[in-house]
Order: structure tokens, then C-alpha cells, then sequence
């Protein structure tokens, strides 16, 4: 089955717009071998400002890849079931704020696994939320 | 109300059963249920190799609630966009990867920037934003 992720995005904006639909195989950089390792599936629950690590790269048991084809899917799941769309918490890598997810919100992203590349978490306020994500890499 | 909805399933046989997640999100400005993003840009493109190319051209308005989409198109499995903000390395998407990601264009320096590796990539995006307007000349 390997791994796979589609995107399904529909919009009234504008006229003509044809939405999006694509999935994509997540496969290792350069060929078409499947990807091969995971995190695993994870949650994060925050529940103050500030900056924390949601995947400190030199910490994972399975050392990942440097600078290939990694992804990481984050989703704000707001709290017990309530989705906050006024509590939204910036994702980003290093020290670089990338955006914000809002309740409900989700991403799909390439990440470079580098050391120094830590994914960070930063809500804008104190409301307590809950991140599910899960990173997918190569074992190095 | 413009109405934007992004949805999305991931499914992994990694483990030692099979993973699936459905998650589905209605594009609402920033910190507010009662208005969804209004504007949108999207296209395309040939990305030719040897250049570092700025993805926005017309930054919106920063702190948002922007959401943008990125898909390389290329079939060949070997070639690459790597994508930058701000000059930090986010990643690489290659051969029919493809990223969503909300979009903070926190200053003018912190535009997405994509590079092709080895060779011209066909690409798209599409990016879901609000209050931009456009430029003097």
C-alpha cells in the first residue's frame, strides 16, 4: 500500500477555479522507493504561549535523513472535541515562524531533518489545543 | 461568504497495522468563524534551473490566515523543488509531491522561495488568502 496522501480543496473564490485534487506516494528522494519510517502517530497538547519543540530532530530513536524527502501532516485538533477557530498556533522550523494553524487547520509539508531544523509550536494564546501530527523519512 | 474547504487522507502501512487519517478544514480568516479567505492566486509554471525565484510576487498581507498549495509536477523522479522562506531550508518536494502549508509571510523577507534541480520543473500552486491589495506602479 505504501504511503499515500491526496489534497481536496474546493472553492467558490473564484469563477473558473477547478479545485484541487491530487495524491502523491511519499517515496524516498530520487527514486521511487516507498518511504520507509515513521514517527508514528502522535499529539501534542498545549496549553500557553510560547515556543515548543514538536519534533526535536536529533532526539528521534531512528536517526532520519538529512536533507531528502521527509514530510511532516500537522493538524489542530482543538480540545475535547471543540475546534477553536480564534486559537491558532504558529508552526514553525528553527527560528523561522512558517504560519499559523487555526482550529481545524492542517499542513502537509517537506522538511529537511537537519538538526538545527526542530519543528516548533507556538500558540498565540493561553486556550489549550492539541496537535496531532506524524513525520514520515528516510532512516539514515 | 466565499467558501474554501481543504481536505485531506493519509494512509500509511508502516506500522504494523494500517494508519489512516481524513481531516477536512473550511479556510476562515484569521481568528474568526464568521468570514472565510476571499482571494486567491494560483498558476502554471515552468521553473527553469539556476535561480532562486520568489513564489508570491504580491506579498499578502502578513499575519494572516494564508494557505498555500505546491505540486511538482515533474515525472522524472530525480528532479526537485527546493523550497525556502526567509532563507531557512523548509524542504524538497519531488516528483509529484506536493505541500499545503498556512503561510505567515511574517515581513517581505519571508516570501516562499523555490529553486528547480536538475532541470526545468513544471509546477503549480495556489495560494487562499485575504486582504491584499494591489501595488502602486
Amino acid at each position: 500500500m505504501a504511503t499515500t496522501c491526496t489534497i481536496s480543496v474546493a472553492s467558490d473564490i473564484a469563477p473558473g477555479f477547478a479545485g484541487i485534487n491530487e495524491t502523491m506516494t511519499l517515496t524516498q528522494a530520487g527514486t521511487l522507493t516507498d518511504i520507509d519510517s515513521t514517527t508514528g502517530f502522535s499529539i501534542r497538547k498545549l496549553s500557553a504561549t510560547g515556543a515548543v519543540d514538536l519534533v526535536t530532530m536529533a532526539n528521534e530513536l531512528v536517526e532520519p535523513k538529512d536533507s531528502v524527502a521527509a514530510k511532516i501532516y500537522i493538524r489542530n485538533i482543538g480540545h475535547k472535541g471543540v475546534i477553536d477557530k480564534s486559537a491558532g498556533v504558529t508552526i514553525g522550523i528553527n527560528a523561522e515562524p512558517i504560519g499559523k494553524l487555526y482550529g481545524g487547520d492542517w499542513l502537509m509539508m517537506p522538511l529537511t531533518c537537519i538538526d538545527a531544523d526542530d519543528i516548533t509550536a507556538n500558540p498565540e494564546n493561553d486556550s489549550t489545543v492539541v496537535l496531532e501530527y506524524m513525520m514520515f523519512y528516510e532512516e539514515a | 461568504m466565499a467558501t474554501t474547504t481543504a481536505a485531506v487522507t493519509l494512509s500509511s502501512d508502516l506500522l504494523s497495522d494500517n494508519i489512516s487519517v481524513s481531516a477536512s478544514s473550511t479556510l476562515m480568516k484569521a481568528g474568526t468563524t464568521a468570514d472565510g479567505l476571499d482571494q486567491i492566486e494560483y498558476g502554471y509554471i515552468d521553473l527553469p534551473t539556476g535561480d532562486e525565484y520568489d513564489l508570491i510576487a504580491t506579498t499578502p498581507t502578513a499575519g494572516k490566515a494564508s494557505k498555500l498549495y505546491v505540486k511538482n509536477h515533474s515525472t522524472d523522479e530525480t528532479l526537485f523543488i527546493s523550497i525556502t522562506q526567509n532563507s531557512q531550508a523548509i524542504g524538497k518536494l519531488y516528483a509529484g509531491d506536493w505541500m499545503f502549508i498556512p503561510a505567515d509571510f511574517h515581513d517581505a523577507a519571508a516570501d516562499i522561495a523555490i529553486t528547480a534541480n536538475g532541470g526545468t520543473i513544471e509546477f503549480c500552486y495556489a495560494i487562499f488568502h485575504e486582504g491584499t491589495t494591489l501595488l502602486a506602479t
